[in-house]
């Protein structure tokens, strides 16, 4: 390791010294073929994985192995964008997904790849863990022989000072600065052997162990936790269990009775949008807010819930994170047989002004099932690029559809979405004498009648809001873990870890030669000043009584 | 309300900061080239004396980043004998100046808007390359031999500067709702902004150090073959003379990137807090999301590199910069291209 370390660039600052074999280094460079035999090569390949090398390829592969998790639409962030991709790339889709470029973080590849990461993390802690215990224990170690090669050296001749008085105030001193401090004799003199940060590698194992911990909490949460999608028009409630939910994901542990017992009606959803009549600016939305009445297991209360105020119950949390447009639409057959009716969720196309997609099936109509298709706009309009809205609000709340008929194919057992419909087994209802498709446009309150007798009527405008409920139980401890982990790092990066001895030699006629020097076992630019500062600070302390024909070299290096 | 006129002012002060950043360049530039010129006069005396100095310096261990070397100290010396100033005294009290309008043309948006400064890519270039300047700034009030890197941090900053200008500029605006009533966009952008800031002053030195490592193991190769008085790049090498050595570089670049790497742990952390106050989930892999954790494993592959053997020095200092590239795809490729939650770049 010293050989290859010397070859580069080496700041000077820590390998100055000559020592460094009670390191974490015990990974020395492999050295030629290891001794043969299945112990032998296990214990080699474990010494490998083990190894800096190892975790520095394998923290580079991490973060390349990640870059493909951002540029292909993943399947747990958004399922329709992957399908669509898949629809567009044919083959090469295929072959994409086979690799798991659409579930890179759950792919083999990814977990293998941190899997044998945190091995090699646990594989490296541990064995250090022990060593620091050790060292915690251990006295400073021994005084070098000779310090003129360390930094800072200072040597200063004191011929009024004490020896004795000497050595007891630099070790005072030193502990003051909070070293660990050590008295030793030796033959022609004696020194004190201080030492300070061992807390930096107690910070940097603390750091790499709470690493390990928020890797289990993840994991845990992967097993319990729980997010559930919901849907609310204005005035509806909704009583938290399963079958309510649009959607509901959990890990393998969840236990659906631990959902907690909460019911709640949305009263009232309310939007602003932005009016300055600049492009960037006009139709942007202000703020979302929606009043529930909550009821929590016989305990009532309100609340408005806004994006980043999400709603507490009994370690669940609710979540504004959707809304849009429910027109009420009533659909009559030519009997005068209410088919269809109610307030109709339309899902936004993402534009600035909310144009909806809007889909109603009517499955009971007769002769034949009806599908009305096409957009609500709440504040329509229809030119060259078609029907669109040109503010989010309702200014004025329009339909655009078309009617179509036939099988709507809701028998066929195949799943469907609730907000599309599949048109090919449809035929548009046409104007009389034309093959073109009707397009009707009805304004709120307006009511049509269609060629085969039918009604449409859009008589007026809810707003719906979109929750998700969610919990994870781990989550606090990740976050506990996180927090570790970085005050760990705080320690490990900053906390100067250095030696300082100062050695006393009696003179011969009396005083002493004073003798400071440190080694610096991290990063650390104010070692050699800090020790040149006690020396002087020892020398002038102490050479109190001395006369003016002292040799007081506080600069003196090495002779 | 918007506040439209003060947010033209403010706009106003941020251009002609850019000005003020192009004159200071111009002086930083003609510096170091002036500074090439006269070392190619006497690049012979300098080198002896420097020579002599040198294993003062490196023997005594200091460890110091802050040892100025022997040739700064050489030229400095003519331009003030002759009493007047300095093209790199110019450059850096024009810099000071154009970095207070620029503090200034931040703070003021911040006003017309009643909100933070950094709700949008034009903000948050603005305010990161003011944090920049202002670090470059405190940094070389004291350590005057740090100036000489003026050119390479204005070079940066005024590209980031017109980027935004040009590309990402939008008018001042409230903000959405998913960044209103959350404390947590003071905390976690603000911090994003200051590693962001300290990842470009982190690359810049680490650049430098890899320059500075090629160029004295080409000399000290020619000095091994018995060349008398090498020369490599010839005005480039000079002006690489003219900073400090690449040991330097590397101690200065670790120092900058340890903090850019507690205040980049910092933005994940808080960013899932607050993904998880906004969306109910800590951590959802969206690309922001994802591009953070890359950049924050890069950095942390450049620790590691600095303590294993034969990484240390140069191939640490690549891994720096491939972090520092992350950094930028994660600015500009992921909010202007790919498209996530965290789509706040305001451009449509
Ligand atoms: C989960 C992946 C890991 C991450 C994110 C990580 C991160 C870090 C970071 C940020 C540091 C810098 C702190 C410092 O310099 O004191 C560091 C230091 C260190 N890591 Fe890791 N680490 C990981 C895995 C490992 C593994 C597998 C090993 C064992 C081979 C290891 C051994 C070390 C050592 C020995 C240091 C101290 C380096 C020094 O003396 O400067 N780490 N790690």
């Amino acid at each position: 390791m010293t050989r290859k370390r010397t070859t580069d660039t080496t700041p000077e600052g820590e390998s100055a010294g000559p020592d460094r074999s009670d390191s974490w280094s015990s990974k020395q460079e492999p050295v030629g073929v290891p001794s043969l035999g299945l112990r032998g090569t296990l214990l080699f390949l474990w010494r490998q994985l083990t190894s800096m090398q190892t975790a520095l390829v394998l923290l580079m592969l991490l973060a390349v192995a990640a870059v493909p998790g951002s540029l292909y639409p993943q399947r747990s962030v958004n399922p329709t964008l992957t399908e669509q991709f898949l629809d567009e790339n044919g083959k090469w889709g295929e072959i994409l997904d086979t690799l798991g470029f659409f579930d890179v973080f759950s792919s083999p590849w990814f977990s293998a790849i941190y899997l044998l990461l945190f091995i090699s993390l646990i594989g490296c802690i541990i064995p250090r863990v022990l060593v620091h215990l050790r060292q915690l224990r251990s006295r400073p170690p021994r005084t070098p022989s000779r310090l003129d090669r360390f930094v800072g050296h200072t040597r200063i001749e004191l011929p009024a000072a004490d020896p004795e008085e000497l050595l007891g105030a630099a070790r005072k001193r030193l502990r003051r600065s909070r070293y660990r401090t050590d008295l030793r004799e030796e033959k022609r003199s004696s020194s004190v052997s201080a030492e300070r940060g061992l807390l930096r590698e107690t910070g940097n194992l603390l750091f790499h162990i709470a690493l390990v911990g928020v890797l289990i909490c993840v994991a845990g949460g992967q097993l319990t936790a729980y997010r559930g999608q919901i849907t609310v028009i204005e005035g509806d409630g909704f009583s938290n269990s399963l079958t309510q939910y649009d959607s509901f994901d959990s890990g393998a542990w969840f236990d659906s009775s631990s959902l907690p017992d909460f019911r709640f009606t949305l009263d009232d959803f309310r939007a602003t949008y932005d009016t300055t009549q600049t492009e960037e600016n006009f139709g942007k939305p202000l703020s979302f807010e929606a009043d529930v009445s909550v009821d929590a297991d016989g305990d009532q209360f309100s609340q408005t819930l806004q994006v980043n105020k999400p709603l507490h119950v009994d370690g669940s949390s609710m979540y504004l994170l959707g809304n849009g447009y429910a027109p009420e639409i009533t659909l009559t057959d030519p009997e005068g047989n209410v088919v269809a009716s109610g307030p109709l969720i339309t899902v936004p196309l993402g534009d600035t002004g909310y144009t909806s997609q809007l889909v109603l099936k009517a499955p009971d109509a007769s002769p034949e099932q009806t599908a009305v298709v096409g957009y609500f706009l709440p504040t329509g309009t229809i030119d060259d690029t078609g029907p669109h809205s040109s503010y989010p609000d309702l200014v004025d709340p329009q339909v655009v559809a078309t009617v179509y008929q036939g099988d709507l194919g809701l028998d066929s057992g195949v799943p469907q979405n609730a907000y599309e419909v599949d048109l090919s087994t449809l035929t548009p209802l046409t104007a009389e004498g034309s093959d073109d498709p009707l397009l009707l446009r009805l304004y709120q309150g307006d009511s049509t009648r269609l060629p085969d007798g039918s009604t449409l009527s859009f008589d007026g405008v809810k707003r719906y809001a979109a929750f998700d409920v969610a919990h994870d139980p781990f989550e606090r401890w990740v976050l506990i873990f996180a927090l570790t982990a970085v005050a760990g790092l705080i320690l490990s990066l900053f906390v100067p870890r250095r030696r300082v001895w100062v050695r006393v030699t009696p003179r011969e006629g009396g005083g002493a030669v004073l003798e400071v020097a440190g080694l610096a076992r991290s990063d650390d630019p104010s070692l050699a000043d800090d020790v040149r500062a006690l020396a002087r600070t020892l020398g002038t302390e102490q050479d109190r009584g001395a006369g003016p024909g002292s040799t007081n070299s506080p600069e003196g290096e090495a002779q | 309300m918007i506040d439209q006129q003060l947010a033209e002012v403010s706009h106003l002060a941020l251009v002609v900061a850019i000005v003020l950043y192009v004159l200071a360049l111009i002086g930083f530039a003609a510096d170091l080239a002036g500074t090439s010129q006269r070392r190619s006069d006497e690049r012979l005396a300098a080198k002896d004396r420097a020579r002599a100095a040198v294993p003062a310096g490196v023997g005594g261990g200091a460890g110091g980043v802050a040892v100025a070397e022997p040739p700064s100290a050489e030229v400095a010396a003519p331009a003030a004998a002759r009493g007047g100033m300095s093209a790199q005294t110019f450059a850096f009290g024009v810099s000071a100046v154009g970095a207070l309008l620029h503090v200034a043309g931040v703070a003021m948006r911040a006003i017309a808007t009643e909100r933070v400064p950094w709700a949008n890519m034009y903000e948050f270039a603005t305010t990161s390359s003011a944090v920049v300047m202002v670090a470059f700034l405190v940094f070389s009030v004291r350590r005057t031999e740090l100036r000489a890197l003026g050119t390479f941090v204005l070079g940066p900053i005024l590209l980031l500067m017109l980027a935004a200008q040009t590309f990402w500029i939008v008018p001042a605006a409230k903000l959405t709702p998913s960044l209103q009533n959350s404390h947590w966009i003071y905390i976690h952008i603000g911090v994003a902004i200051l590693a962001t800031a300290l990842s470009i002053l982190g690359a810049v030195v680490a650049g430098l150090q890899l320059a500075s490592a090629r160029h004295e193991k080409v000399l000290a190769a020619k000095v091994a073959a018995g060349e008398e008085d090498p020369e490599h790049w010839g005005r480039v090498g000079h002006v690489l003379d003219r900073l400090p050595r690449s040991v330097s570089l590397e101690a200065l670049s670790f120092r900058i990137h340890s903090v850019a790497f507690v205040c980049w742990t910092f933005t994940l952390i808080f960013g899932a807090i607050w993904a998880r106050e906004a969306w109910g989930r800590y951590w959802g892999w969206d690309p922001k999301e994802v591009w953070t954790f890359i950049i924050w494993v890069i950095y942390a592959a450049y620790l590691h590199a600095r303590a294993t053997g034969g990484f240390r020095g140069t191939r640490a200092a690549w891994l720096a910069l491939a972090g520092f590239t992350a950094v930028v795809f994660n600015y500009t490729i992921v909010n202007t291209v790919i498209n996530g939650l965290h789509s706040y770049s305001g451009l449509g």
